[in-house]
C-alpha cells in the first residue's frame, strides 16, 4: 500500500512562502507550476454513494470515486461531461463499479468547491523526486475573497523513501504546524452548503413509545411519511429521474395503510374522506409510473430477445417514450391543480390538528404497543390462509389478494419496527420480503403481458418495419409468460419456507397476545 | 492487470527505451503502472534516477512476496512505480534453474502486484533462457523491437523456432520495428518484405533519433522531458497502436 499523506493545518496563503523558504535550507526542493480549478461532488438525491462511504467527484475533465476518509482514488477516468445516469458512463470497471450503487438515480451536484495547489518536489543527490509537498486552498465558488474551506499542506511520501518524508513532518512540526484532523473535506464541503449528508431516507426508521397512545403514535407515523410527500413532490415536476415519483407513490401507499391500520382510532368520516382523496390523488401517476418500469427495463427486455429481433423492438420504445412525455405533464397538471392543492392542505391540517373526541369505544386512547401486536398478528393469520388456500388451488385473482395482504403486513411491521428488537424483525422482514418480491415479479409479468398485447394493437401496423416490431413485441410476451409461469411454480417453495414453523414461532413471540392460537 | 514484456534475443535494439517511454505514458494515461528492471545493466532504473539494488537480490526477487514488494520505488511520476536491477541479476537464470519448478516462476512472482497495478511492463535482458522462457509463458503480450536489419530479423526468427521448439504459445509475441534510418536503403527494403512474411507486426515504427539517446542525458523519459518530438509522437503512437491491436480486439 502507498504510505499515507500527512496534512498540516495553515492559517493561510502566507505560509506558503514562509514554509517553502525553511525546508529549502535543509533540502533541495522545487517549486512546479500551480494547479488551480474547480471541484464538483456528486451524489444521489438519496445519498446513495454516501451511504456506501464512498465521494464521487469531477475536477478538469476527470470523474473520479474514492473512499470517504481516504486519498487514493479508486476509479480515476476522463470523463466529461459528468455523466447524469449509470447508462451514460462509458462501459468499464468504473461502470461495472457504481451500477448497484446508484442504479437509476440520476447523480446530483451536492458541492461546487474551487482549489488552488502549489506542488514542490523534495530531491536527493540524484535530483530524483523523494517526497512530495502540496500547498492546497480550496474555497466556495464566488469571489476571490470567497470563504475558505480549507488551507492545507500535503506531505505525499514517494514509494521506497519513507524517510524523507518522515524528515518533512518533523521539520514541519519543528515549525509549529499542527496536523489537521481525519474529517473529510467532503463532509466540511456539504456542511458549509447547509447539507446534512445521509438525511432523506425512505426507511421508516420512527421513534415510538410502548405506552404512547395509539392516535398520537399513528400520527407521528402520518407526518413522517407526509414529510416524504412533500419532500419528492416538488422534485417530480424537475423530472430528474424516475425514483422521486416512486418514493412518493410508495409513501402515500404507505399513508392510506396507516390511515387505516386500526379503524377505531379516527372518526369513520374522516377515514372514508381521506381514503378517497389520497386514493384520488395515488391514481394521478399510475399511468405514468407503468410507462417509467417499462422504460427502465428497456435493456432487460431487449437481452430476453433473440438478437435478430433486438433493434426491431425499437419502435416501441419510442411511442412509449412519446406516450410518457404525454402521462409527464398531465401528471404535472393535476400536481398544481386546485383539487390536489385542496386534498394535500385538509390532508396538512388533519396531522397538525389535535385528537378528535371518539368517545369511549375508540382505540384512540389504547397504548399503540398493544395494538400494534394485536394488528400485525391478526395480518400474519391472514397471510397465512391466503398462501395456504392458493397451495391448492392457484388463481390470478387469489395470487393478488395474498399480494396485497403481504403488503400490509410488510407495512404494518415497518410502522412499528421500532418498538420490537430490530434483530428479530430483520428475519420476518427478509423473509416477508422474498415472498413479496416473488408475488411482485409475478404480478408485474402478468401485468406486461397485458399491456404489451393491447399496446400492440394501438401501434400503426402498416409499414414493414411495424410488422417486424409486431414479431419482436411477439417473441416478448412469449418470454415473460414463460418466466411468469416460472415464477408461479416456484411460489409454493417461497410460501412454504415463509409459513415454516420456525417462522410462526417468532411471529407469535413477537405479536401474539394471551389467549390467541397459531391458524395452521 | 495487464503485463508487457520488452524483450530482444539480440541487445541494443532499444527495448529499454521503449519500456520506460511506454510505462511512462501508460501512467500518464491514468493507469497505475510498475515498470521491472530485469535486466543487470540497470539502465531503465538509471533513467528513472534510483539506485539499482533490491532488498534480497536475485534471491529474494526470485522468492517474491513481501521482499520484492518492499523494493519499489515511486518515480518522479504520478502513478508509475519502478522496481529497479540488482547487479545480481547477472546470475538470474543460474538462480531460475535451481528451481524446482523454473518455467512458470514469473506469474507467482507478478501476482502480488495484480490489485495494485493496472499494467506492468517488464524491461528483459538480452539472452534466450529460462528467464526468457518464463516471460514469454507470463505477460499478456511480448513486444520485440526489430531493427530492420539482416542479423536483427535473422534473431527474430531465432526466437521464433525457439518458441516453437519450446512449445511456446507465439500468438502473444508482437514486434515492431526499432532505430529505423527510413534514409536506408535496406531498411525499407527490409521493412517491406518482413512485414508482408511475418504476421504480428505493429504499423507504428521507432525512429533513430538522437532524442532518444538523449534520455542518457535527462534521465528521464523521452516523452516527459520533450513531449512534442518526433520521438515522442512515435512512441505516443506506439502505445495507441498497442492499446488498438492486442488490448481492444
Amino acid at each position: 500500500m502507498m504510505p499515507n499523506i500527512v496534512k498540516f493545518n495553515l492559517a493561510g496563503d502566507d505560509d506558503e512562502r514562509q514554509i517553502s523558504r525553511q525546508l529549502a535550507a535543509r533540502h533541495t526542493i522545487k517549486k512546479e507550476a500551480a494547479v488551480a480549478g474547480r471541484l464538483t461532488i456528486y451524489d444521489t438525491f438519496d445519498w446513495r454513494l454516501f451511504h456506501k462511504s464512498l465521494v464521487l467527484f469531477a475536477s478538469q475533465d476527470r470523474l473520479m470515486l474514492r473512499k470517504l476518509g481516504q486519498d487514493r482514488m479508486i476509479y480515476s477516468h476522463h470523463i466529461k461531461p459528468t455523466p447524469c445516469f449509470i447508462w451514460d458512463f462509458p462501459e468499464g470497471d468504473f461502470k461495472r463499479y457504481l451500477e448497484p450503487v446508484i442504479k437509476m438515480r440520476r447523480l446530483l451536484k451536492c458541492a461546487d468547491l474551487v482549489f488552488r495547489a502549489t506542488p514542490y518536489r523534495i530531491l536527493n543527490q540524484d535530483e530524483k523526486t523523494v517526497a512530495r509537498l502540496f500547498f492546497e486552498t480550496v474555497r466556495l465558488p464566488g469571489r476571490k475573497d470567497s470563504r475558505t474551506i480549507t488551507t492545507q499542506l500535503w506531505v505525499k511520501p514517494v514509494k521506497g523513501y519513507p524517510k524523507y518524508s518522515r524528515k518533512i513532518k518533523n521539520q514541519l512540526e519543528g515549525l509549529g504546524l499542527t496536523s489537521s484532523g481525519d474529517e473529510d473535506i467532503f463532509f466540511q464541503a456539504i456542511r458549509e452548503t447547509n447539507q446534512d449528508p445521509g438525511s432523506y431516507s425512505t426507511k421508516l426508521n420512527i421513534k415510538l413509545h410502548p405506552d404512547m397512545r395509539s392516535a398520537e403514535a399513528t400520527k407521528i407515523i402520518l407526518r413522517f411519511l407526509f414529510h416524504i410527500i412533500k419532500m419528492n413532490a416538488a422534485k417530480i415536476e424537475q423530472d430528474l429521474d424516475t425514483e422521486f415519483l416512486h418514493d412518493y407513490r410508495v409513501a402515500l401507499r404507505r399513508t392510506r395503510s396507516a390511515l387505516v391500520w386500526n379503524k377505531n382510532i379516527f372518526s369513520k368520516e374522516t377515514i372514508a374522506r381521506f381514503k378517497k382523496n389520497l386514493s384520488y390523488i395515488g391514481k394521478i401517476s399510475n399511468t405514468l409510473r407503468d410507462l417509467d418500469v417499462y422504460l427502465l427495463n428497456q435493456a432487460t427486455y431487449k437481452a430476453m430477445l433473440p438478437p435478430v429481433l433486438r433493434d426491431d423492438i425499437d419502435p416501441l420504445f419510442a411511442y412509449l417514450k412519446k406516450q410518457r412525455s404525454t402521462s409527464f405533464r398531465k401528471v404535472v397538471r393535476s400536481m398544481t391543480s386546485k383539487k390536489y392543492r385542496k386534498i394535500m392542505q385538509d390532508w396538512e391540517t388533519f396531522l397538525n390538528e389535535p385528537q378528535e373526541n371518539l368517545g369511549a369505544e375508540s382505540d384512540a386512547e389504547h397504548s399503540v404497543f398493544d395494538l400494534a401486536r394485536k394488528r400485525i398478528y391478526k395480518q400474519y393469520k391472514n397471510v397465512v390462509k391466503a398462501g395456504n388456500r392458493i397451495l391448492g388451488n392457484s388463481d390470478d385473482e387469489m395470487l393478488h389478494n395474498l399480494r396485497i395482504q403481504c403488503k400490509k403486513l410488510r407495512y404494518l411491521i415497518q410502522f412499528f419496527s421500532n418498538l420490537f428488537p430490530s434483530k428479530k424483525i430483520n428475519i420476518l422482514v427478509g423473509q416477508l420480503k422474498k415472498l413479496q418480491d416473488r408475488l411482485g415479479d409475478y404480478n408485474d409479468l402478468s401485468v406486461q403481458v397485458k399491456y404489451l398485447y393491447v399496446v400492440a394493437e394501438k401501434l400503426p401496423s402498416n409499414s414493414s418495419q411495424m410488422k417486424k416490431t409486431l414479431v419482436a413485441i411477439g417473441s416478448l410476451i412469449d418470454k415473460l409468460d414463460t418466466k411468469r409461469q416460472s415464477e408461479k411454480e416456484s411460489f409454493a417453495q417461497t410460501f412454504t419456507r415463509f409459513s415454516s414453523s420456525q417462522n410462526q414461532m417468532l411471529f407469535r413471540e413477537l405479536f401474539e397476545l394471551q389467549s390467541e392460537t397459531v391458524v395452521s | 492487470m495487464r503485463t508487457i514484456a520488452l524483450y530482444s534475443n539480440k541487445g541494443g535494439v532499444g527495448k529499454t527505451a521503449a519500456a520506460v517511454n511506454l510505462s511512462y505514458l501508460s501512467a500518464l494515461a491514468g493507469a497505475k503502472t510498475l515498470i521491472c528492471d530485469l535486466d543487470p545493466q540497470s539502465s531503465a532504473t538509471y533513467y528513472f534516477r534510483v539506485k539499482p539494488k533490491l532488498k534480497s537480490g536475485a534471491k529474494g526477487f526470485l522468492k517474491g512476496g513481501k521482499s520484492v514488494y518492499k523494493s519499489i520505488k515511486g518515480t518522479d511520476y504520478e502513478n508509475l512505480d519502478l522496481l529497479p536491477a540488482d547487479f545480481s541479476y547477472r546470475r538470474l537464470d543460474i538462480a531460475f534453474n535451481q528451481l524446482k519448478r523454473p518455467k512458470n516462476r514469473l506469474q507467482k512472482i507478478l501476482k502480488p502486484f495484480k490489485a495494485e497495478y493496472d499494467v506492468v511492463i517488464l524491461d528483459c535482458p538480452a539472452s534466450i533462457s529460462v528467464l526468457a522462457e518464463n516471460v514469454l509463458n507470463t505477460v499478456d503480450c511480448t513486444l520485440v523491437p526489430l531493427i530492420p536489419t539482416t542479423l536483427s530479423v535473422r534473431t527474430y526468427l531465432q526466437l521464433l523456432t525457439f518458441c516453437k521448439k519450446n512449445k511456446i504459445d507465439t500468438s502473444r509475441i508482437y514486434t515492431f520495428y526499432s532505430m529505423v534510418d527510413r534514409r536506408k536503403k535496406l531498411h525499407l527494403s527490409l521493412m517491406e518484405k518482413v512485414s508482408r512474411k511475418l504476421s504480428h507486426v505493429l504499423k507504428s515504427d521507432i525512429p533513430y533519433l538522437s532524442m532518444i539517446e538523449r534520455m542518457g542525458v535527462y534521465r528521464q523519459p523521452t516523452v516527459a522531458f520533450s513531449p512534442g518530438s518526433t520521438a515522442s509522437k512515435a512512441y505516443q503512437r506506439l502505445w495507441q497502436n498497442l492499446q488498438e491491436t492486442i488490448f481492444i480486439k
